[in-house]
């Protein structure tokens, strides 16, 4: 079982690796689609990403169309692994 | 080549790269199609052995009536007239049985004969038959295709969705024999997903084109193939067969151009019309975030088929082929495993030939064609992938005792005139995969289903496109749809879909 911590870290590594972005920016409060540049094509990637790395199903949360920054990323994902 | 500048190289001659070299060719753009193999036509080709013209992928299909989709498309591309659709006979149907059972189930290319087929075989269902077909039909009411009134973007926007709901429950949530279950879920063999994958929608969006009735082609796919390939010679669309591209070449986040052997063609648009998994590896490295590549390289494919393409000697033996498509089926879902060491498994038979016989033309052998079909693994024939061209022994053995055993099962399906077939030519996963760019012999590129994300026309890089069966919807109706929708993403979705329909 992967600490609250060790997920965030590690949804940062996934996102710094499969998106090519430095790791410094994906700080809580960065927003995925100002700060850090994605738009709805990446969204899907980013979806598959995360289901990927956490054997968790989110296509159909509703709670996905809601994420707006990183913190809010980290926090489904952490309430969805438990 | 001319060296007037190119505005869109096209990649790939299936009817999705026709269809959007055909959009924006009569727009006045200058459009050059580049197909790795010497002919064109992707999937709609036919091929001929022992004299009889056999088609690969084209056996029926809908949207032809009038005012319908195909017909308005193919009329607003001027290859209308070059074509001429074959209405199955008025009494047409999928036909089905069960192994193990007396069951025998027409499923009639219309609404109305299918519904009143269904309720007969299955009295007990007939509630649940009718809510289902009413289903279908509600669903296909929201999308343009079939309702011609509506807009393109929003349904783009929403209806694919993984929203979707899983079509075994639908179905068995409204009917509840076994067989009547398997008969509802056998169009998936025209999409080619386990029905357990498979969503309600997408499920109904391939249903209805047949339900609403279904047509041949005189002459087969590839007369849809010739017919483009004249129109589009017209309209100065440059063609060349052959020609593997290398690299689609990008800087800066933009194509410009792709590379084929020793020389470059440059253009500011490049539609890549093939299997998805190849595209990262021809783009321009870098070209795409990790993301989007893994996530593409890791679609599955749709279903794989083995084929036998045979000469029917005493044709009036089978006299239902020919308004009929024969189908040999499990009873509920389990309708495409096919572990072909137990000899279990679908069965199906057609004979497009037939119907669509050119009787203008006396020496039209395609009615002494009979295609023969069922599910096959990219396992059995992987051992083989080696020696490519050349395969060898081994694969020659596999493949005459896969054709011998195929033969037989049919027998055991419709009758011992099956015998009588003698076997001009077979199709594995490894001749799918060469023939079809599939990376394990998908015959519909990638799967449509509940659990994954296709790649629809839109790229990250600016001016790179992608079409085809895989990137919407499969079939002759489907990648036509396809084609239409990319030249949309170009051209503005609702300009050009309005200039079609118009």
């Amino acid at each position: 079982m992967l600490t609250d911590q060790e997920i965030r870290e590690r949804i940062t590594e996934v996102i710094s690796e499969e998106f090519e972005l430095e790791p410094s920016r994906l700080v809580p409060e960065a927003t995925l689609y100002d700060d850090l540049g994605l738009d709805s094509l990446d969204a899907v990637d980013m979806v598959v990403a995360m289901e990927k790395s956490f054997g968790v199903k989110l296509a159909n949360e509703e709670a996905i169309k809601a994420v707006r920054t990183m913190d809010d990323l980290c926090r489904l994902i952490i309430n969805l692994k438990k | 080549m001319s060296t007037k500048k190119i505005d869109t190289i096209v990649i790939g001659s299936g009817i999705s790269g026709l269809t959007v070299a055909g959009l924006l060719a009569k727009s006045g753009r200058r459009v050059v199609i580049v197909e790795q193999n010497r002919k064109p036509g992707g999937a709609l080709r036919r091929f001929t052995r022992g004299g009889i013209p056999f088609d690969i992928g084209f056996h029926y299909t809908g949207g032809l009536g009038r005012g319908q989709i195909l017909e308005v498309l193919w009329k607003y591309l001027g290859v209308g007239t070059e074509i001429t659709p074959v209405p199955m006979h008025p009494d047409g149907y999928d036909f089905f049985k069960f192994r193990g059972s007396e069951t025998e189930v027409k499923a009639f290319y219309s609404y109305e004969k299918a519904k009143e087929q269904m309720c007969s075989v299955f009295p007990d269902d007939a509630a649940g038959i009718t809510s289902y077909l009413e289903t279908i039909k509600h669903i296909c009411r929201k999308i343009p295709f079939y309702n011609l009134s509506l807009p393109l973007s929003p349904f783009l926007r929403d209806f694919f969705s993984t929203q979707d709901q899983p079509l075994t429950g639908a179905i068995a949530s409204m009917v509840k024999d076994r067989e009547l279950q398997a008969v509802l879920a056998a169009p998936a063999f025209l999409y080619g997903v386990h029905p357990e994958k498979a969503g309600l929608a997408m499920h109904a969006a391939v249903a209805h084109s047949y339900y609403q009735g279904a047509w041949g082609i005189r002459g087969g796919g590839q007369a849809v193939v010739d017919a483009f390939l004249k129109i589009l010679s017209e309209q100065g669309v440059e063609l060349l067969t052959g020609q593997g591209v290398e690299r689609i070449e990008v800087s800066d986040g933009c194509v410009n151009g792709v590379t084929l052997g020793d020389r470059q063609l440059r253009a500011g648009q490049v539609i890549y019309t093939g299997h998805p998994a190849h595209l990262p590896g021809l783009v321009t490295p870098g070209s795409f975030r990790p993301a989007f590549s893994h996530r593409i390289k890791a679609l599955e494919d749709t279903i794989s088929m083995f084929m036998v393409f045979g000469r029917m000697n005493r044709p009036a033996d089978l006299p239902r082929l020919d308004r009929a498509n024969l189908y040999c089926i499990d009873r509920n879902f389990n309708l495409m495993a096919d572990p072909a060491a137990a000899g279990n498994g679908s069965v199906l038979m057609t004979a497009p030939g037939r119907r669509d016989l050119d009787l203008s033309n006396g020496g039209d052998r395609s009615g002494e064609g009979v295609i023969l079909m069922r599910p096959a693994e990219w396992s059995e024939t992987m051992e083989f992938n080696e020696n490519s061209g050349k395969r060898g022994d081994g694969y020659r053995a596999w493949k005459s005792a896969a054709t011998e055993n195929l033969i037989e099962r049919a027998a055991a399906s419709f009758g011992a005139a099956c015998f009588d077939i003698e076997p001009l030519a077979a199709g594995s996963p490894l001749t799918f995969r060469d023939e079809l760019g599939s990376p394990a012999g998908g015959i519909y590129g990638v799967q449509h289903n509940l659990e994954q994300f296709v790649a629809r026309a839109r790229t990250k890089v600016q001016g790179l496109y992608l079409s085809g069966q895989s990137s919407l919807m499969t079939g002759l109706l489907g990648a036509s749809m396809a084609g239409l929708v990319t030249a949309g993403e170009i051209m503005g979705l609702e300009e050009t879909w309005d200039r079609v329909r118009k």
